[in-house]
C-alpha cells in the first residue's frame, strides 16, 4: 500500500465525489427494488432475508454517502429523495424492474459478486476512509453472495421451469453487466494514486468466479453481447422515473419534515 | 412428521444458535428450506440480523425427537423409538417463561437409537419439562473458519440501532410513564372499555353474563 492520502486536490476531491455517488446510487436503486417484495417472496423466510439484503444494501449507500458529506458538506436525505432520473447516476441494471424471483435472484448475484470484490479492492485504498467502510461492507456482501449464489444454481438445476426462468433472466440482464466496470470521468486519475481499485481487474476476478459459476455450476448459456457498456450513468431506461416517483413521494410530499 | 400429498412445503429445520465460545447452543426457533446450506443462510437471515452469534446449526425436524413427561406418561413407548446408534445431543426445556430461546442444548449421550437417548435424557434431567434429542450426523453447521465468523456473524454485532435507545421518542418515554404508574403492569392485560372487560379473542371464554 502506498502512503495514506490526506489532502486530495480539487480535480481529486470532484471526481471521488462523482465516484462515491455513483456507487450509493447503485445501492440505493437496488434496495428499492430488492424492497419490492417486502412481503411478496416466495417464502416468509425469503422475504425476511431479501428485507435484510436491501437494508444491508441502503446501509452501504449510507457509507458511501457520509464519505461524500466529509468532502462536499452534502445531505444524504436529499440526494436521495430530491434528485430526478436525470441527476441519478446508478448503472442500469439495478433499475431494471423486478421481474420474477429468477431475475431477482440473478441480478443480485451479479451485483454481490462485482460489490464483494469490488470492495475486497478497496479495502487497500490509501485513502482511509474509504479502506474503512470497505473493510466494513465487504463482510455483509460475502454473505449475500453465498446467498443468492445458492439460489441462482438451485433455480437452474431445478425444474423444467424454473431453468427457463433462470436463463430468460441471465439473458436480459447480461447485456447491462458491462456497465458495472466503465470507468467514470476522472476516475483514472484516482486509479493511479491508489484511491479507487482498478475496474478491469476488478472485473478480471468478477469473471473468473461469476463465469464458472453461471456456465460450469449452473449450465446455463452465456447471451452474446458486447463487452462494452453503450452509454454512460446519466442514462437510463423508462423504468427509473417511476421508480423514484414512488420512491420519493412520502418525502416530496412533506419536504420539510425534519428526519426520515 | 408425516405430510399429506398436498402438502408442497419444504421441511422444517429446526435453528440453534450459540451466542458466545462456550456458551450452550439453543433453540431459536424453525425455517423451512429445500437444502442444509439454504437452511443455514435462511437461519442467518432471520436469526442473527440483529443478536450476536458466532454459531448455527439447523437440524431437519424429522430429525428430532422431543416429549414431555406427560406425554411420556400417556405413551411411554415413545422411549422406545428406533434409529441409529450413536452419538445424541441432549436439549431441555427447564421453564415456562417465554423468550426467544426455547431450548438449551446440555450435552451428548451414547444412545442405541432415539428412544434411548430420550430415556437417558430422562435420567439425568429429570425435571425438565421438555426433553430433545437428535443424533450428531443430523447436524448442519457454520464453518469455524474466520472469514465465515466475519460475514455471518460479525456485522450484527455493530448494529447498534437494534437498541430501543437509538431511536428519538415521540412523546413521553416508557419509563416516564412507569414511574407515573400509568402503564400496564402486563403487556397481554385483558382489554377492557372502562369498567367492562372486552372479550374478543376467540381463545377466552366469555362469561354468560356479563352485566
Amino acid at each position: 500500500m502506498m502512503e495514506p492520502i490526506t489532502t486530495l486536490t480539487p480535480t481529486q476531491t470532484e471526481a471521488l465525489i462523482r465516484k462515491l455517488t455513483a456507487l450509493a446510487d447503485d445501492e440505493i436503486i437496488l434496495a428499492h427494488r430488492d424492497g419490492e417484495w417486502t412481503g411478496h417472496a416466495p417464502i416468509l423466510e425469503e422475504d425476511i432475508a431479501l428485507a435484510n439484503i436491501a437494508q444491508d444494501e441502503l446501509g452501504h449507500a449510507t457509507l458511501y454517502l457520509d464519505l461524500r458529506r466529509a468532502l462536499d458538506g452534502c445531505d444524504a436525505d436529499r440526494l436521495a429523495f430530491f434528485r430526478g432520473a436525470d441527476e441519478y447516476t446508478n448503472v442500469r441494471l439495478v433499475e431494471l424492474p423486478k421481474g420474477d424471483w429468477a431475475f431477482t435472484m440473478l441480478r443480485q448475484f451479479l451485483f454481490d459478486a462485482y460489490e464483494a470484490l469490488w470492495l475486497s479492492a478497496a479495502q487497500k485504498s490509501n485513502y482511509v476512509p474509504l479502506a474503512e467502510i470497505a473493510a466494513k461492507a465487504v463482510r455483509e456482501e460475502k454473505f449475500h453472495l453465498q446467498h443468492t449464489a445458492l439460489w441462482v444454481e438451485r433455480l437452474a438445476l431445478g425444474t423444467e421451469e424454473s431453468r427457463r426462468r433462470m436463463q430468460n433472466a441471465l439473458n436480459e440482464l447480461w447485456p447491462h453487466v458491462a456497465q458495472l466496470f466503465a470507468p467514470l470521468p476522472g476516475e483514472a486519475d484516482l486509479v493511479a494514486v491508489g484511491i479507487l481499485p482498478e475496474l478491469e481487474k476488478v472485473r478480471a476476478s468478477w469473471e473468473s468466479f461469476v463465469l464458472p459459476h453461471l456456465t460450469e455450476k449452473c449450465d446455463l448459456l452465456l447471451p452474446m453481447v458486447p463487452a462494452q457498456a453503450q452509454e454512460g450513468r446519466e442514462v437510463h431506461t423508462e423504468h427509473l422515473a417511476p421508480l423514484l416517483a414512488e420512491m420519493q413521494s412520502v418525502a416530496r410530499q412533506h419536504a420539510n419534515a425534519e428526519v426520515w | 412428521m408425516t405430510q399429506s400429498a398436498t402438502d408442497t412445503q419444504w421441511p422444517r429445520w429446526e435453528v440453534f444458535k450459540q451466542d458466545a465460545p462456550n456458551r450452550p447452543y439453543q433453540a431459536v426457533g424453525s425455517v423451512h428450506a429445500g437444502d442444509p446450506d439454504h437452511a443455514l443462510l435462511t437461519a442467518r437471515n432471520v436469526f442473527v440480523r440483529r443478536p450476536s452469534a458466532v454459531s448455527l446449526w439447523t437440524v431437519r425436524e424429522s430429525d428430532i425427537l422431543t416429549a414431555t413427561p406427560e406425554e411420556i406418561a400417556a405413551r411411554a413407548e415413545v422411549l422406545e423409538t428406533p434409529g441409529e446408534a450413536g452419538t445424541y445431543h441432549v436439549g431441555l426445556k427447564r421453564t415456562h417463561k417465554r423468550s426467544m430461546t426455547f431450548v438449551d442444548l446440555v450435552g451428548t449421550v451414547e444412545a442405541s437409537g432415539p428412544g434411548d437417548a430420550l430415556r437417558q435424557a430422562r435420567e439425568q434431567y429429570p425435571d425438565a419439562l421438555t426433553w430433545l434429542v437428535f443424533p450428531k450426523s443430523a447436524v448442519v453447521r457454520t464453518d469455524d473458519d474466520p472469514g465465515t465468523v466475519e460475514s455471518w456473524f460479525a456485522p450484527a454485532k455493530d448494529k447498534t440501532y437494534k437498541q430501543q435507545q437509538f431511536y428519538g421518542v415521540i412523546g413521553k418515554h416508557v419509563g416516564e410513564l412507569k414511574r407515573e404508574g400509568r402503564m400496564p403492569q402486563r403487556v397481554n392485560e385483558e382489554p377492557h372499555v372502562g369498567e367492562q372487560k372486552v372479550y374478543d379473542h376467540p381463545h377466552d371464554k366469555a362469561p354468560k353474563v356479563q352485566r
